[in-house]
């Protein structure tokens, strides 16, 4: 075997290397500064404990945000009802579509459990978020329907099964728009780093 | 940008009996891990506002003198310069701020503080787990590598303006700070009023009127730092005034 013939695999898996750690690269970098390719689990919705289909209730059963998510219009986090909230509606109805997802509902009622939802949208610990201004924000000055609101960052909720991150939510997401909209708010230095970070 | 506010505090050092009660006050709000012993022994405890003790005097006329100190929000901070990652800086508040995220730890402004406000995190910070729900889910957890200080309590500036000026639309002033208990957490624990925070830019705030006081002085003032914080200056009949430099 000539000495050319001996380089040649050694030459492929060269390439082979260099494809690879490129293809990592680029997954990586994307991720860096947008969301992550759905590949592997990354950068998808996270299954949670009770398939609750999202279209269901709001597109088809006409349920507002923040009906379940109640303190989004007057607090920080947008919380979520208690079990008992879902037993508002699910002690009479049993689900025509998913029956054994109901009784899941009933169960944790029953056994006096807190379902532990798996949340989506994560910020890092430095970064200080709070729902209600930023929906006085959007209802009261871009004069959009809470329903709207919760779209500009959640994406259309209305038409998911499993609710999954739409946007960044990376620094430059939040810039962007804090920049934009500085001269609704005069008074105040919305681009300032204690905004969100303290 | 206009820009209405410019935080100070006035510390009334003749009111102050050293009772340690805005340490701890801090200490919860800001999640700062408990200092132990050894910590203090090896300097490297975290006390974001701490009570200086003073003796004055020979036994047995010795007198305990206590004085506050806390970040100074200079003005011409000598910490901010230094920062080659421009994690210190002053905003149009008054506030001296400390971007934790953007910090890498060089420990410059620590080194170029006069006061002693500026605190290393050598540490991840730990609490037991009877204390896990006791943190203020307001306020970072400053993980290892990172420099922390005085805030001013600026999440409980920001929960006021949100409340007060946001949902209410009503001006932010000393008397609502004080009724929605927005002051910072050392102001609202003191006992005596030792502590009185406001807006400087408001001349009838009370922060405003008390450092007109004929006591005021300023820390290091000859350092040319100009501190938002103003203390005043105890009163003694029995001591003869020393000069101080």
């Amino acid at each position: 075997m000539s000495l050319k013939m001996k380089l040649i695999p050694l030459a492929l898996g060269g390439l082979l290397t260099t494809a690879v750690l490129v293809l990592v690269a680029i997954f990586v970098l994307r991720a860096w500064w947008n969301t992550p390719f759905e590949v592997f689990g990354f950068g998808e919705a996270p299954e949670q404990p009770i398939a609750f289909p999202h279209n269901q209730h709001v597109q088809i059963d006409g349920i507002s945000c923040a009906f379940c998510h109640r303190n989004v219009t007057e607090g920080d986090a947008a919380t979520i009802l208690p079990v008992e909230g879902c037993l508002f509606c699910h002690a009479t109805i049993q689900g025509d579509q998913a029956p054994p997802e109901v009784a899941k509902v009933v169960a944790y009622f029953n056994e006096n459990r807190p379902i532990d939802w798996k949340k989506v949208h994560r910020l890092p610990d430095h970064v200080q978020f709070a729902h209600e201004p930023h929906i006085r924000f959007l209802t009261q000055v871009q004069g959009l329907s809470i329903e709207q609101s919760c779209s500009t960052c959640h994406g259309n909720v209305r038409e998911m099964v499993e609710v999954e991150q739409v946007r960044s939510l990376k620094m430059g997401d939040c810039v962007d728009c804090h920049r934009n909209n500085q001269v609704f708010t005069e008074n105040k230095d919305i681009t300032d780093c204690t905004t969100c970070h303290y | 940008m206009a820009n209405e506010h410019k935080w100070g505090m006035v510390v009334d050092i003749d009111r102050c009996t050293g009772c340690q009660a805005c340490v701890v006050a801090c200490q919860a709000e800001n999640n700062i891990p408990i200092n132990e012993e050894k910590d203090f022994l090896s300097r490297r405890a975290k006390q974001w506002i701490r009570i200086d003790r003073v003796w004055e005097g020979e036994w047995p006329n010795v007198k305990a003198r206590f004085i506050p100190i806390l970040c100074q929000h200079c003005e011409n901070a000598p910490c901010e310069p230094v920062c080659p990652v421009y994690a210190t800086y002053h905003n149009n508040e008054g506030l001296n701020v400390q971007v934790y995220n953007r910090c890498v730890g060089t420990r410059y402004c620590a080194n170029n503080c006069p006061y002693q406000v500026r605190f290393f995190n050598f540490f991840d910070p730990e609490w037991p787990s009877s204390l896990w729900n006791q943190l203020n889910p307001d306020v970072t957890v400053r993980s290892r590598g990172i420099m922390e200080k005085c805030t001013f309590c600026v999440q409980r500036i920001r929960r006021a303006e949100r409340t007060i000026e946001g949902q209410r639309g009503e001006e932010l002033s000393d008397q609502k700070l004080k009724e929605g208990n927005f002051m910072p957490a050392c102001v609202t624990a003191c006992p005596t009023d030792t502590l009185i925070f406001g807006d400087m830019k408001d001349p009838n705030s009370e922060v405003s009127r008390r450092s007109e006081d004929p006591r005021h002085y300023k820390l290091l003032d000859k350092l040319g730092t100009d501190p938002n914080v103003v203390y005043l200056k105890k009163v003694d009949p029995h001591v003869v005034e020393e000069a101080h430099d």
